[in-house]
């Protein structure tokens, strides 16, 4: 059963899902929304909080409130009639003279979706065509679709990393840039670029965040009335709501409206102002921070059909309004996470916004000086163009770094603190794309995971269809007229078959196994493991790195972090882990050993790699033999599993009069006696290394597991048991 | 549907209730959105999954849709809708609703759809062969081991669940149809956990353990056996039960759009999931369906909060989190405490 696809699929029909105005509550989340509608060069709202919060819901539903626009009829790429950033043909055509069909049509949210090929985003050759007539026709892909209209990605901290790259190419120059299957064009792609993520999955890439003008944290509401009419309305009927046609009339005058703003200097300064003092990072938050407040400006005159001129005067209310949305995500916060209380951020903002003349205005004297007028004037022209004019942000943003130093850079910005081990250069399972569809490593060979683009191999085992139709297919017409049989059959030949290449995501699986009896030291071990795995985190989303974390003491061991990539989750997990009682040593390595064993299960390429943190000294028996030697043999078994481990020895003394001061009987206090070190003895049993003698820090922890991660893998399969 | 001879009576498992009754609130509502079952192996998870399928209600389908839309409403693939545009009349017909396994071993082409081989060797035509979510749409999704599932079939379950529309933009092809399903899942937890976002996609979450009453043990067994031995005279055995069964779901069906809920039920609702600190608003949500679903089956006029109480667990037991250094929500005495001892 086969579905035969006639040009391009009929999105518009897409059910409908609840509507704008009809969402309680989240009044945030809306607000950037509508401004990101009112004003593109905003650059996009990124939507970050946990599940169930109407996240996805809301960006669907701003389908319906969506200005119209016109548009090129039969222009593939939606152009403008007579705006700028024309296809070339469009350009073509107007310098010709010819009158070009126009439309007008809404706004569209396209969905980019996670599994998502890059032929299907970027375009290809048109299949049929080349097939059929032998004719070489690029297929507009999303990007192309997306020109000018809403680009939604749902999950877009999951995005696979080569589609993260195509994407961000397009975001920051506003074109999407084809070379493959014999085809070359360039065509604009400029859209309004809306993310939803929920952390718990995983962090953003830095420059992907970077990208989004916007940002705004939901969470559910807590109200007890709120959640009552939350679940009334989900039991209504859908309709189209009278809310979201005012509120598309009101969006409409509102873009209308943004050209005849004025935007007096004090609020670009204060931008400036804002963003050095919340020390943020780069410059684009300015810029963002004044288009977002024009954008609001605009929104609040739009209520009424004819605003006074006093309403179209952007105030420093409109600032105070915006700025947490523009300046959340670029903060430099202490230990690097987002969802972090920004600490007393909006108290001294809008300290400064009430206080504007005192506190304000002298500071701007004071630092900004001739430049800073530069700066606003600047600002200032560009906040006046026809916001049709669309000219990409990031151009301009450029512009503004290079050439223009505003009064941020002549305040150093304070280094980030925190790790002392900020960002650690762990070994990468995988190359970082370059060039367009090429990739070597990393790919799987049995054919598991995602296809994500082909390859010319002499024997393919796992034959791209697709990408080896697209190579034989400018040649059909030729290759038919040369063979006798002629007809409509698809004429192959060798040099276009195309294997799938295939990527998965294969990152280490780190798994502490922390020592947490009573010792003098338990506290600060603890501390710096939970310090360590947070730094271990921070990249986490980049490497698909996992940690995990297995603590125990008294008489058993817990699995006090299931194998997470999410900093949230560490933190929600690691805030308070209990300490004292004995040393069940066994029971954490086998706790430990059975976590990787149902990793491995699930994904027999993940890379583990057991971390013990211990003085070694094991003082209670899982099986009712001697602890140590229960250890032991867990430790020859961790060996034989083919499992990388690393031995951190927590404790500071190796005096055999010392340790044979710890209470007697212990089969390691007796051994310790003869000068017997069990942490050494343990690590040789696991084949790991070992470290010792030295106050435990997070850059101890940190070190030898950076190192241990640097290894050439092995790729230690576990010899049957 | 000579497959489902061989499938074991639904009435005819020993205990297991939550279970049970998750699975038959889904028949009821299948906008609860579906259930995760946790629990060890054996114990009759799978089973009972497999087994509902003989207890779902029939569904009209429009004739030759390979989405197998509805002839109304507003979740109908683009094929259809073209022809509703273009004012013909869609042929119907009934049928069964089904269970669509999704193997954990499923590629990714398997489970969206791909090219059509075929036609683009044969006659350079592409064409789209629809996938697992073109199958499961209006039916129930099962995923046996959900959690040992590779992360990116998981990327594209949770779109899919999130939106009701399976959009496909690979290989070439480009095209969306509505899959729309009651998704059901079965996890060992000893195995891996599933990943926070899809936890939340299950509407109910309930813990099956083995049964520890010598009796019911000893039953479990001989049915076990009866049923191995001659399964068509076991299933005809057991007819009338699931005769009754049926009939059950199908009044509580009809009753559902008719079942009552008060504002003070809603609020009694809203205080749990606040006490309980829960994410977002789903549980919430799915707690109205559910008692609603309940006091359906129990053919009850209206949803009071003993129906709340009776599905709170099932609602909330995956969407509390345990915060270290306190002790875990009790969600039971919390149930108590807001509710009452309804």
């Amino acid at each position: 059963m086969s579905v035969y696809l006639s040009g391009v699929p009929v999105r518009s029909g897409q059910p409908e899902s609840s509507s704008f105005s009809g969402v309680i509550g989240q009044e945030r989340m809306k607000l950037a929304l509508l401004l990101a509608a009112i004003e593109p060069r905003i650059g996009g709202v990124l939507i970050r909080g946990e599940r169930g919060t109407a996240k996805s819901t809301l960006v669907r539903a701003m389908a319906a409130i969506l200005p119209t626009q016109e548009q090129v009829a039969d222009c593939p790429y939606h152009c403008s009639p007579s705006g700028p950033d024309q296809c070339a043909d469009c350009s073509d055509r107007v310098a010709r003279g010819e009158q070009l069909p126009v439309v007008i049509r809404p706004t569209r949210v396209v969905e980019l979706p996670l599994g998502g090929s890059e032929d299907r985003i970027v375009g290809s050759i048109d299949l049929e065509l080349a097939l059929r007539q032998g004719r070489r026709a690029f297929q507009p892909g999303l990007l192309a679709e997306a020109n000018r209209q809403v680009l939604y990605v749902d999950e877009v901290n999951l995005l696979e990393h080569h589609l993260v790259d195509v994407l961000l190419d397009a975001a920051g120059s506003g074109v999407n840039v084809v070379e493959r299957e014999e085809i070359s064009i360039t065509h604009p792609s400029r859209f309004v670029l809306v993310g939803t993520m929920n952390p718990d999955e995983g962090e953003l890439r830095p420059q992907l965040l970077d990208r989004f003008g916007l940002c705004v944290e939901v969470s559910g509401l807590r109200g007890l009335e709120d959640r009552v009419a939350v679940m009334r309305r989900d039991a209504e009927q859908p309709m189209v709501p009278s809310g979201d046609r005012q509120l598309a009339e009101r969006l409409e005058r509102a873009q209308r409206l943004l050209p005849r703003l004025e935007t007096p200097e004090l609020v670009v300064r204060m931008a400036a102002v804002m963003s050095v003092d919340q020390q943020v990072i780069g410059h684009r938050s300015d810029l963002v921070l004044v288009r977002a407040a024009q954008a609001r400006r605009a929104l609040q005159a739009a209520v009424t059909e004819r605003p006074s001129a006093d309403g179209l005067v952007v105030g420093l209310s409109d600032l105070a309004e915006v700025a947490e949305l523009a300046l959340v995500h670029r903060r430099r916060s202490q230990g690097g996470s987002l969802t972090e209380a920004p600490p007393g951020v909006s108290d001294p903002l809008s300290e400064q916004l009430a206080a504007p003349a005192e506190v304000g205005m002298p500071d701007l004297k004071g630092e900004a000086g001739p430049t800073g007028e530069t700066t606003s004037e600047n600002g200032l022209a560009e906040g006046e163009e026809s916001p049709e004019g669309a000219a990409g942000a990031t151009a301009e943003l450029a512009g503004s770094t290079d050439s223009r130093p505003g009064p941020s850079t002549a305040q150093p910005v304070e280094v980030e603190e925190g790790f002392e081990v900020g960002r650690i250069q762990l070994p990468r399972e995988r190359l970082r794309r370059r060039g367009r569809g090429r990739r070597s490593q990393t790919t799987s060979r049995d054919r598991r995971g995602r296809y994500v683009g082909a390859r010319e191999v002499e024997h393919p085992t796992d034959l791209a269809l697709d990408a080896t139709l697209r190579a034989a297919a400018p040649h059909q017409v030729s290759r038919r007229a040369a063979s006798e049989a002629g007809g409509r059959q698809l004429q192959l030949e060798p040099q276009d078959l195309r294997q799938k290449v295939r990527q998965r995501r294969i990152g280490n699986l780190i798994v502490f196994a922390v020592d947490a009896s009573a010792s003098m030291d338990a506290e600060q071990r603890m501390d710096a493991t939970r310090s360590a795995i947070f730094a271990l985190l921070q990249d986490a989303y980049v490497r698909r790195d996992r940690v995990a974390l297995v603590s125990f003491s008294g008489r058993s061991a817990q699995v006090v972090l299931r194998p997470t990539a999410s900093v949230d989750l560490a933190e929600r997990h690691l805030t308070r882990i209990a300490v004292g009682g004995t040393t069940p040593l066994t029971h954490g390595l086998t706790t430990a050993v059975n976590l990787i064993a149902a990793e491995r299960r699930r994904d027999p390429d993940v890379l583990p790699l057991l971390v013990l943190i211990s003085d070694g000294r094991g003082n209670i028996s899982l099986g009712g033999e001697e602890p140590l030697l229960e250890a032991q043999r867990m430790a020859d078994q961790i060996r034989r599993e083919g499992i990388r481990a690393l031995v951190i020895d927590s404790s500071r003394d190796h005096l055999p009069q010392l340790a044979a001061a710890r209470p007697s009987g212990s089969a390691a206090a007796r051994f310790a006696g003869y000068n017997f070190n069990a942490c050494v003895d343990l690590a040789e049993r696991m084949g790991a290394a070992y470290f010792g003698l030295f106050d435990l820090s997070e850059g101890a922890i940190l070190r030898p597991v950076t190192e241990a991660l640097r290894q050439p893998q092995s790729s230690g399969r576990p010899s049957s048991l | 549907m000579a497959e489902l001879r061989n499938v074991y009576p639904f009435t005819a498992l020993v205990g297991q209730g939550q279970m049970r009754l998750a699975l038959e609130l889904n028949a009821v509502n299948p906008a609860i959105g579906g259930v995760l079952i946790r629990g060890e192996k054996g114990t009759a998870k799978s089973t009972a999954v497999r087994a509902l399928a003989r207890l779902l209600p029939e569904l009209e389908v429009v004739v030759g849709c390979h989405f197998g839309c509805a002839p109304r409403g507003d979740a109908m693939c683009s094929d259809c809708q073209g022809r509703l545009a273009a004012g013909e009349e869609l042929e119907v017909t009934q049928r069964q609703m089904r269970v669509v396994e999704l193997p954990i071993n499923a590629s990714e082409d398997r489970v969206v759809g791909s090219i059509d081989l075929e036609a683009a060797i044969h006659s350079g035509q592409r064409r789209f062969e629809p996938g697992v979510l073109a199958e499961a749409n209006r039916q129930i999704l099962y995923v046996d081991e959900v959690n040992l599932l590779d992360d990116h079939i998981v990327d594209v379950l949770l779109d899919a669940a999130a939106m009701g529309v399976n959009v496909v933009e690979r290989e070439g092809i480009s095209v969306w149809h509505p899959s729309r399903f009651i998704l059901v899942g079965t996890m060992n937890p000893e195995e891996g956990d599933l990943r926070p976002q899809l936890l939340d996609r299950f509407g109910l979450c309930v813990d099956v353990s083995g049964i520890t009453n010598i009796a019911d043990r000893v039953e479990i067994v001989q049915r076990r056996e009866a049923f191995e031995d001659d399964p068509v005279g076991f299933a005809a055995e057991w007819e009338e039960e699931e005769g009754r069964e049926r009939d059950r779901i199908d009044r509580a069906i009809a009753a559902l759009p008719g079942i009552q809920i008060s504002r003070q039920v809603l609020e009694g609702i809203a205080r749990l999931a606040i006490e309980l600190e829960v994410d977002g608003h789903r549980a919430d949500l799915v707690a109205r369906k559910a008692a609603q679903a309940y006091a359906a089956l129990e053919a009850l006029p209206q949803v009071g909060l003993a129906e709340v109480a009776a599905v709170a667990a099932m609602v909330l037991a995956h969407r509390v989190h345990s915060r270290p250094g306190q002790r875990p929500h009790d969600i039971a005495a919390s149930t108590r405490r807001v509710l009452g001892e309804a």
